[in-house]
């Protein structure tokens, strides 16, 4: 088991770093015009524009910059934002950030996943049934229709009859309901759809039947078996989702006014801020390798069955 | 002078009357659409940053609300006779304020101005918006800064960047005592005042500045305010609250002692705040405003372009006389094609896409926008002797009249069998804009460039339809090319068009500021037409420093240009409708520098004003205006 955990840490690295150099890389390709605006062109001459971009850092050989990020990265610098937020450090950019969208990120998994997971159950139990075509009903609605129309709805509509805030305010705890549902409702549709179908699966298989045949109530069929089997599959998800809220939500966190981690990617991209690009893509490759290995854990934590290393010490 | 004493006082006495009775507040929630970059004042790209300069900082003068230049941080002024050196004499006993509204140990002096310009000035500070213009008004300026860019790239080794540093002493910006700050200036500019309502002219703190280092504005604790506002809780990408400054030299003009603005980025999120009270004002879309249209609401919803921060822009068509295109190069090189073009196109049906209530009221016909600069007698440059009669042409749509002119370019451009003389078939590379094939005989194939959104689509759908509808499909077949994002980049700078709009800013108040980079090779020519008829009338006008002689030569190069069809003014900026509990006609009022962003003076009402209300405060304050600009 070591020997596997170091295995696929050293992969992860890997992975991390063939990922932020390509990225950092390609951020290099963008042409440097799109540091400069119309107006920007009418203002400044051809000897300021090229003593902006050196004071950015931009003209530096790629391979200097990276050796600048690498070293910085080192000793914990971030580096400082270049055109999105001129000279704020990017850690304090996103320490500001980041924990709006974990604490509405997670509590939307926790809501998500609670009452997805126990409509999933209530589906696969009562299979064809009521309980089932309301399930199946909502998970279609809300995978069919735009998100931004039912999230608008609910933000105009709800807000209204409630009488509660449209937007997010940190002093108001009334007015963090709707963004924390609306961040919920798509992940309950998605627990609840997969462990219907795992469980249904399960139901089919042959130990269920000499299970039930034997006597055993349903009632701890479906828990014993039945759910146990089916989590197996969903477990290697939630590490993932969980270290993933992080990133936020572009359209909800724009909706509700949350100054959350949602937008800042786009936002960065767009206005070609490479060092908050290059920060952001080496969190999320981290978390997400971080996710999936932690995944692998827990699914064999779950299911004794699953070794993640064969017998001669080699790993799987 | 009595009877012009006694008119306004009749005029301050009715909008006395106006708001009589009516409940003010104390607050202000507005909303922002764009994060500001930085608190650093000195570069402001977006609007969310020219209102944090405008609101915390104040320069040596401003404009109130009629638009005049008065004192600010500084209390009176004076300049040369020739205009290139202008001395200013600050108030005394101003103090900086920090970030929990508290008086600081640090004064606000004549040293603190040239710190800020100081500050400007180095390259590495990376202050875009310090235009090559200014740095040759500015007596030293353009060598001290070239000299700094020269030392940072390698090129020049002989001098240290401290050694170059230390030459600012050499740059026109002195302070001559604590409270005496002079400009020495390259040129005679009667309209230096103008400038320096620009946060590039704003003032900093030296030790505080040298105290925070790289972080100078980072955050609200890293500046200090001179201004009638200090932000007292900010949220990135949230919330921006500015509190009164207790300690303002001006503190009893500021009737809103908070100013709570949010990030709203949806339109229609915003306005429903408003209807729920949240809110003391929304911009409304024309689509926002049919869709109020017989609601309580619709009582309170009005426009007033003068007053919109985007007033004085001015859209334009250019068209690109050194086409790649043969068939338009031909053609545009023609002056009865241009003028053709110029009466083809329907300014009020264009305009109706922005405003569909009253598009004709934001057609403009000039580059230079009416009502921002007068002459030593109080005379409008837009009411000069030829101008004035553009002006008052309105829609310049004509079909006849443009049938008539089309006639006369076909008879000098073809044959008479439909062949364009001297152009022979080609394919156009325009890629990635367009790419297509002409075969040198009419219809004229012209590319109009546009964004790929919907408005902007519409908009070009709809001049095809007036240009092949007034000219004949014989005649003309318009071709779309689309841009996403940057239209400079993607089409105008690698001359990707053969027809595009673009809208500039009125920078200073001056008609150089637009006339003087129209010329031939000026920085905004982007159809790259040369009249050195025009150019040397605008020569000889920034010569003339009595402002009324300056206009008269401006004037007539701006009707020359505009007869020759170089650029077809067809709109001004700011058709914004708006349902608002803001009085208007209450804070300062000005299309240059930062000023038609400042709170200062504002009254807030408990509700909206109505139609009716602002159309009787709008009469008394044009009254009211009229009576200070012949004073």
């Amino acid at each position: 088991m070591g020997s596997y955990i170091l295995k696929r840490l050293g992969q992860s690295l890997v992975t991390v770093v063939i990922v932020v150099v390509s990225v950092f890389m390609l951020l290099r390709l963008m042409p440097n015009s799109g540091y400069f605006t119309r107006e920007d062109y009418v203002n400044m001459d051809q000897a300021a524009r090229t003593a902006y971009l050196r004071n950015l850092g931009v003209l530096d050989n790629p391979f200097v910059q990276l050796a600048h990020f690498a070293g910085g990265l080192m000793k914990g610098d971030l580096g400082r934002s270049i055109s999105l937020y001129p000279r704020s450090p990017v850690s304090s950019i996103i320490a500001e950030k980041a924990p709006y969208s974990l604490c509405f990120g997670l509590a939307s998994i926790i809501i998500s996943m609670s009452l997805g997971l126990g409509l999933g159950v209530l589906m696969a139990r009562h299979k064809d049934g009521f309980a089932d075509w309301m399930g199946t009903l909502y998970v279609t609605v809300v995978r069919a229709i735009p998100s931004l129309i039912w999230l608008f709805f609910i933000q105009l509509w709800i807000s209204g009859l409630m009488g509660w805030p449209m937007i997010f305010y940190l002093d108001r705890p009334v007015s963090w309901i709707l963004p924390t549902i609306s961040f919920s409702l798509a992940g309950l549709g998605w627990y609840a759809i997969w462990l219907r179908r795992f469980m249904v699966d399960e139901e089919n298989r042959d130990y269920v039947k000499f299970a039930t045949s034997k006597g055993l109530p349903r009632t701890r069929v479906m828990r014993g078996h039945i759910l146990r089997n089916a989590m197996v599959v969903l477990v290697q998800y939630f590490p993932q989702q969980i270290l993933l809220t992080i990133a936020g939500s572009l359209l909800i966190e724009s909706l509700y006014n949350i100054p959350g981690m949602g937008g800042l990617l786009v936002s960065a991209v767009r206005q070609q801020d490479n060092p908050i690009v290059q920060t952001i893509v080496l969190l999320y490759a981290v978390l997400g390798v971080l996710g999936v290995f932690l995944g692998d854990l827990l699914m064999a934590f779950v299911d004794p069955r699953i070794k993640l290393a064969d017998c001669s010490g080699k790993g799987a | 002078m009595k009877k012009r004493i006694a008119g306004i006082s009749l005029v301050l006495a009715l909008i006395a009357l106006g708001t009589a009775g009516a409940a003010t507040l104390d607050r202000f929630d507005g909303t922002y659409i764009a994060e500001g970059s930085s608190f650093r004042y000195f570069y402001t790209p977006t609007t969310t940053d020219q209102k944090v300069a405008a609101n915390t900082q104040d320069g040596l003068v401003e404009q109130d609300r009629y638009s005049r230049f008065v004192p600010s941080l500084a209390e009176s002024w004076s300049s040369n006779p020739d205009f290139t050196e202008w001395t200013f004499n600050l108030r005394k006993g101003i103090m900086w304020v920090d970030s929990k509204g508290a008086k600081t140990a640090y004064e606000i002096t004549a040293d603190d101005f040239v710190e800020g310009f100081r500050h400007v000035a180095d390259p590495k500070n990376g202050i875009k918006n310090l235009s090559k213009d200014i740095r040759k008004l500015i007596f030293g300026l353009n060598n001290y800064y070239l000299d700094l860019v020269d030392i940072d790239s390698g090129k020049k080794k002989d001098i240290t960047r401290d050694k170059a540093l230390a030459a600012f002493e050499g740059v026109g910006v002195k302070a001559l005592d604590k409270y005496t700050v002079t400009y020495k200036l390259n040129v005679p500019t009667p309209f230096f005042l103008s400038f320096l309502v620009m946060e590039l002219f704003l003032p900093v703190e030296k030790d505080f500045l040298a105290q925070v280092g790289p972080d100078f504005g980072v955050g609200k604790d890293k500046l200090l305010y001179s201004g009638a506002y200090y932000i007292s809780d900010w949220q990135r990408d949230k919330q921006i609250v500015f509190k009164a400054n207790p300690f303002y030299w001006d503190a009893k003009t500021i009737k809103v002692k908070t100013i709570n603005l949010q990030k709203v980025t949806d339109p229609n999120v915003t306005v429903q705040m408003f209807q729920r009270g949240e809110l003391s004002q929304a911009d409304l879309a024309a689509d926002q405003v049919k869709a109020l249209a017989g609601t309580k609401w619709a009582a309170s919803i009005y426009s007033d372009p003068p007053a919109a921060d985007r007033f004085s822009v001015t859209y334009w068509f250019v068209q690109n006389f050194s086409s790649s295109n043969p068939e338009w190069k031909a053609f545009i090189n023609n002056l009865n094609f241009r003028k053709a073009l110029s009466y083809g196109i329907d300014r009020v049906k264009l305009n109706e896409l922005d405003d569909p209530y009253k598009p004709a009221s934001v057609i403009r016909n000039t580059v230079i926008p009416e009502g921002q600069i007068y002459d030593e007698k109080g005379r409008d440059y837009s009411d000069y002797p030829g101008i004035k009669e553009i002006r008052a042409a309105g829609n310049y749509y004509n079909k006849a009249k443009a049938r008539e002119y089309l006639a006369k370019a076909l008879a000098e451009l073809t044959d008479g069998k439909g062949n364009i003389k001297g152009v022979q078939a080609a394919k156009v590379d325009m890629k990635p804009v367009a790419e297509f094939q002409v075969d040198g005989k009419l219809p004229l194939q012209m590319l109009y460039v546009h964004f790929n959104d919907p408005t902007d689509t519409k908009r070009a759908l709809l001049l095809k339809a007036m240009l092949e509808d007034a000219f004949g499909k014989e005649n003309i077949d318009v071709q779309f090319g689309q841009v996403i994002d940057d239209m400079f980049a993607e089409s105008v700078e690698p001359r990707r068009f053969d027809m595009i709009y673009d809208n500039f800013r009125f920078g200073f108040a001056d008609p150089s500021a637009q006339l003087g980079r129209l010329i031939t090779d000026g920085g905004i020519n982007d159809g790259q037409y040369s009249d050195p008829e025009y150019d040397k009338l605008v020569d000889e006008a920034a010569k003339k420093y009595i402002l009324s002689e300056r206009y008269k030569i401006f004037a007539k190069a701006e009707a020359l240009f505009l007869d020759r069809c170089y650029v077809i003014p067809w709109k001004m900026g700011g058709s914004v409708y708006t349902i608002t509990k803001v009085v208007p006609f209450t804070s300062p009022k000005g299309g240059f520098g930062i000023t038609r962003f400042k709170y200062k003076g504002m009254v807030v009402e408990k509700d909206p004003i109505t139609v009716k209300r602002y159309e009787q405060l709008k009469a008394a304050f044009l009254k009211e205006l009229a009576a200070v600009n012949t004073k």
